[in-house]
């Protein structure tokens, strides 16, 4: 679809021009995303935002006072038409205005969501490399060695992992390393006795505590990059190149890297779905080791009841989503020289 | 090694050039001839192994352009990957031999001595129409692979090499080595695939119908520099092809092949000019002339075989066949050589006998 | 398929759907055959479609309680042990199983349904149609699924597992839409459609009798993960405690084993958090050891050389 467009006006650069596309469907995206979430706090039983202005009436404030504190909370007036609720709504959120937490009161949600976005970001990305590596390793055997037990082994335990929810895999994680054999610690971030900074205490104590997390990311997205490689590498297999190759006489080397490196471009559009997904995931992970990321937030929120921090979550784990998605496809048109210099082969 | 020439009474075409003519040619002492006995390949399928080859004998004289014709399905590509010991799974060589001068059999190649044989004496060129180069490496890059994985040092050399003979088949050398596949023509994409199989020097060159899907002008080309790079080069090259057309244009000489086997091979010109088979004379006879009645050409009645459905015993081609006689359906007619020509029929064999008697009464 | 096998009204025609049939039940006999593991995975989904057939129906309404026995490790009686209140783990596994399946084939139905409607009128009428339905398709593929749920649990209380199916089977039609629209372009590409509009067909033979029946593998191997994907989905958002605790099932075990119970901090207790986690991966290894074998079936590449 993106290579029709290539094609239909090739002075423009390929790239750019994928980018362009890649932005405008983006910010469509965060705009539907946006408007989501404004029905949702708009809609919510009892009304939590007229509540709060009229909560804040009885307090003894003025209509007009009770109306910009009301405002600041939840990034739109609570009185007006719905209209006017919605302009404003999205006028706050162009200044990356995202009201005020509830349940921490006076704590912008914007403050909130940054110091949280570490502790997802991190873990995530470190679970996915170490996934990453391994499993398009085991995923080449795996699809050149279909027929083998090793191989088929690889496969089922590759579909096992990959079709298990994350909260299985955490859950087990955790019975084993910490009740069965409690070598690590379960829960939060860091322990308390350490004072943050760069010392080997603290730092230490950081990497004890991601252990899990990190190794739970891993396990939950180690299979899904067996079967994808697998099943990239047999179609590779397939490819009229490969026999060529070896009719050639090419080596078994430069045979292995021509298979790999063809069958692993697809993966690159799967890395940002599967990002993603890890960002769904994080909310199980962060839960079950109560790691305070994006994850932990957006559960605590809705369970706070605090409505604008729960759209703040919601709003920045889909531009996250929206933007790996766009990194993918720009790496991808990075490393495939066919939509690079614009080809259609 | 001294080879027949079967042209004798005949005007050889200016282009053309006979094998005895090019033992004298530079390199042609080099140029190795083929020998192929009871080559016999079987596929695996559910219905258990058939044959794709049986028992396929066939000599290719050094210096020659054999061509190989067939309908799909007729063994002619099986034939050809087997030169190379290549044939895919689920398919796999069962029995027979292939003699190469300078290789010895290539049935019993295996490991590196058989990837070492691959591209350094024997260059496969593939169809136009499938994509033979990796689509993510330039050309030149895929050459650098090539020889680094022959143990080519001289990569100067190599490069050198590769870049006339683009340029001997018209294109600019420099300029394709940095290009990718997608960067390139279907006519420009052969002859980059022409370069590869001969930069290492083989001498043995087999090409799977080189120009189908080209259209008609870059087929004539690409004929033309397959021809002249035989000559200039003192090649041993096998074309397997369905078009009769391009067999006839650049072969010397020609091998039909029916449901597996070989049932007639002898000089282009003479196969033909005057075929004996049954089946090449169906073959011919379904080709429309452009002087000439279209009501003329008569297609072959039936269907060619496919793996499953060969006879059990007997002639491959005896349900199509016109001159089918009792003996077809139980005794498989070998091949029998005469004036240089094989012809594998019963009908044939008993009308030669009939002849033979009536000259010698 | 053949075309003579399409002609409508054809005096073969009944026959050779039949024989085709049976070709279809033998591969499949023959592919389970070749992997006994295979046959394994179909016994473990007949298992779990027992157990959500009569699975209450072995047990009383109200599971008994043993005060006496809290947190039991496992014995005869209690082959998964106790939960904090002395109800036996394995009656729980087992009665809660109907809420999750029921849930998850809700879920599949309307997955399937609107997917497969979406694709193929996406794949067969291209331009326009093809354009918007992709971009809407996009749209919900790209919004991650789960945060959503969690925020629209705040506004909508999914009551049942009728209702929990509902939502989940609406915020997930979007890959198979995607894959039913790949398959009909490519069955159009393959001039499927092209020779039956000219044997005079009407749109809907085409796509009622021609597209559908070459798909239909297809979309059951999609329907049957679609349904472990809502089983999943439903049991993380139970476990996550964001659904009113309404009725007894797997994730609410869940919530209650690690956020109540202390499963965690006790070994004994394990085996009430464990038999849920177990329940699940038995199902998924059920599934993926079905899936396997139709992907054999229907993927031939993959087929083994």
């Amino acid at each position: 679809m993106t290579l029709i467009a290539v094609r239909g006006a090739p002075r423009v650069n390929p790239v750019v021009r994928r980018l362009a596309g890649h932005v405008v469907r983006g910010l469509v995206m965060i705009w539907v995303v946006t408007t989501i979430s404004f029905v949702i706090i708009r809609n919510i039983p009892g009304n939590p935002v007229l509540g709060q202005y009229e909560t804040l009436i009885e307090k003894g404030m003025s209509p007009d006072e009770a109306q910009r504190a009301t405002a600041a909370l939840y990034g739109f007036l609570p009185t007006g038409s719905l209209w006017e609720q919605y302009t404003g709504y999205m006028k706050a959120l162009l200044h990356l205005d995202l009201g005020q937490s509830l349940s921490t009161p006076g704590t912008e949600v914007v403050t909130l969501l940054g110091s949280a976005a570490k502790w997802t970001v991190l873990p995530v990305l470190g679970g996915t490399l170490l996934s990453f590596v391994l499993g398009v390793t085991l995923g080449v055997y795996a699809g050149i060695k279909r027929s083998g037990k090793l191989g088929d082994l690889l496969s089922i335990s590759g579909s096992l992992l990959h079709g298990v929810p994350q909260y299985v895999i955490g859950l087990l994680v955790l019975a084993i390393f910490t009740t069965l054999w409690p070598i690590l610690p379960a829960g939060g971030p860091v322990d308390v006795e350490f004072v943050p900074g760069f010392n080997a205490g603290y730092l230490a104590s950081l990497i004890q505590h991601a252990t899990l997390p990190v190794l739970t990311y891993a396990l939950a997205s180690y299979g899904g990059w067996v079967l994808a490689m697998k099943s990239s590498v047999a179609t590779v297999l397939g490819d009229d190149f490969i026999l060529a190759a070896e009719l050639r006489g090419l080596s078994r080397g430069v045979l292995f890297r021509y298979i790999a490196r063809n069958a692993i471009l697809p993966l690159f559009t799967i890395l940002a779905l599967s990002l993603g997904m890890l960002f769904g995931g994080a909310i199980f992970i962060e839960r079950i080791f109560n790691y305070p990321g994006l994850g932990l937030l957006l559960v605590n929120s809705i369970g706070a009841r605090d409505y604008a921090l729960m759209g703040g979550t919601f709003l920045v784990t889909t531009v996250a989503i929206i933007i790996a998605n766009i990194a993918a496809d720009l790496l991808y048109a990075v490393i495939d020289p066919r939509v690079r210099t614009g080809g259609t082969a | 090694m001294i080879t027949i020439s079967h042209r004798a009474g005949e005007t050889p075409r200016p282009d053309s050039h006979s094998a005895s003519g090019l033992i004298a040619g530079p390199g042609a002492t080099t140029a190795p001839g083929v020998r192929v006995r009871d080559l016999t390949v079987v596929y695996k399928t559910p219905l258990g192994e058939l044959p794709a080859l049986g028992g396929v004998s066939l000599t290719i004289d050094p210096g020659t352009i054999t061509g190989i014709v067939g309908e799909s399905g007729s063994g002619k590509s099986t034939l050809a990957l087997s030169l190379l010991n290549a044939v895919q799974p689920p398919g796999r060589i069962a029995g027979g031999s292939v003699e190469i001068d300078g290789l010895g059999n290539v049935v019993d190649l295996h490991g590196d001595r058989l990837r070492q044989a691959r591209g350094r004496h024997l260059g496969y060129v593939f169809q136009a129409a499938q994509n033979s180069l990796n689509p993510l490496k330039t050309v030149g890059k895929q050459l650098l692979d090539l020889g680094r994985s022959h143990g080519v040092e001289d990569r100067r050399a190599l490069v050198r090499d590769a870049k006339s003979l683009l340029e001997r088949m018209g294109l600019d050398g420099a300029r394709v080595l940095d290009s990718h596949q997608h960067e390139l023509s279907g006519g420009m994409r052969q002859r980059v695939g022409i370069m590869l199989a001969l930069v290492l020097n083989a001498q043995l060159v087999i090409l799977d119908e080189p120009t189908t899907a080209l259209d008609m002008i870059t087929q004539a080309t690409i004929l033309r520099i397959i021809r002249e790079v035989h000559k200039e080069r003192g090649l041993t090259t096998l074309m397997v092809t369905h078009d009769i057309g391009v067999a006839a244009e650049v072969t010397d000489r020609l091998a039909v092949m029916y449901g597996g086997r070989v049932v007639e091979h002898g000089p282009t010109m003479e196969v033909l000019g005057a075929p004996s088979h049954p089946y090449t004379q169906g073959l011919i006879r379904a080709i429309p002339r452009l002087s000439g009645d279209i009501e003329q050409a008569r297609a072959l009645p039936g269907r060619p075989p496919t793996l499953g459905t060969l006879p059990a015993s007997g002639c491959v081609f005896q349900e199509r066949c016109p001159l089918r006689m009792d003996i077809c359906a139980t005794v498989e007619p070998p091949p029998v050589i005469e004036d240089g020509r094989t012809v594998a029929c019963h009908a044939v064999e008993r009308s030669r006998h009939t002849a033979q008697r009536e000259e010698h009464p | 398929m053949t075309v003579t096998a399409i002609l409508p009204g054809g005096g073969g025609q009944g026959s050779r759907r039949a024989s085709l049939r049976r070709n279809f039940w033998r591969g499949v006999g023959r592919v389970l055959r070749r992997k006994p593991s295979r046959i394994l995975g179909v016994a473990i989904v007949a298992l779990f479609a027992a157990m959500a057939l009569v699975g209450p129906m072995l047990y009383p309404a109200h599971l008994p309680r043993d005060d006496n026995a809290l947190y039991a490790a496992p014995s005869l009686a209690h082959p998964f042990g106790t939960d904090f209140e002395g109800t036996d783990v394995l009656a729980l596994v087992v009665t809660g199983a109907r809420y999750v399946i029921l849930t998850g084939l809700v879920t599949a139905v309307i997955t399937v349904a609107l997917g497969t409607v979406l694709g193929l009128l996406a794949g067969f009428h291209r331009g326009r149609w093809d354009t918007v339905l992709m971009r809407i398709t996009d749209l919900q593929l790209t919004i991650p699924g789960l945060p959503l749920l969690l925020v629209l649990s705040t506004v909508w209380k999914f009551q049942g597992p009728l209702e929990m199916g509902l939502v989940l089977g609406l915020l997930g039609w979007g890959g198979i839409a995607r894959a039913v629209r790949s398959q009909t372009l490519s069955l159009r590409e393959r001039g499927f459609i092209e020779a039956a509009r000219g044997l005079g067909l009407s749109t809907t033979h085409i796509i009622g009798r021609e597209l559908l029946p070459s798909m239909a593998p297809y979309i059951a191997m999609n329907m049957l993960i679609a349904v472990t994907g809502a089983i999943y989905a439903q049991v993380g958002l139970f476990f996550l405690g964001v659904l009113p605790f309404d009725s007894n099932n797997w994730g609410v075990m869940l919530n209650l084993a690690v956020f109540g119970g202390g499963a965690l901090t006790s070994a004994a207790a394990l085996p009430y958090l464990l038999a849920p986690l177990l329940a699940i991966l038995l199902l998924t290894l059920g599934i993926v050891l079905i899936v396997d074998a139709m992907d054999e079936i229907f993927n031939p590449r993959l087929r083994e050389e």
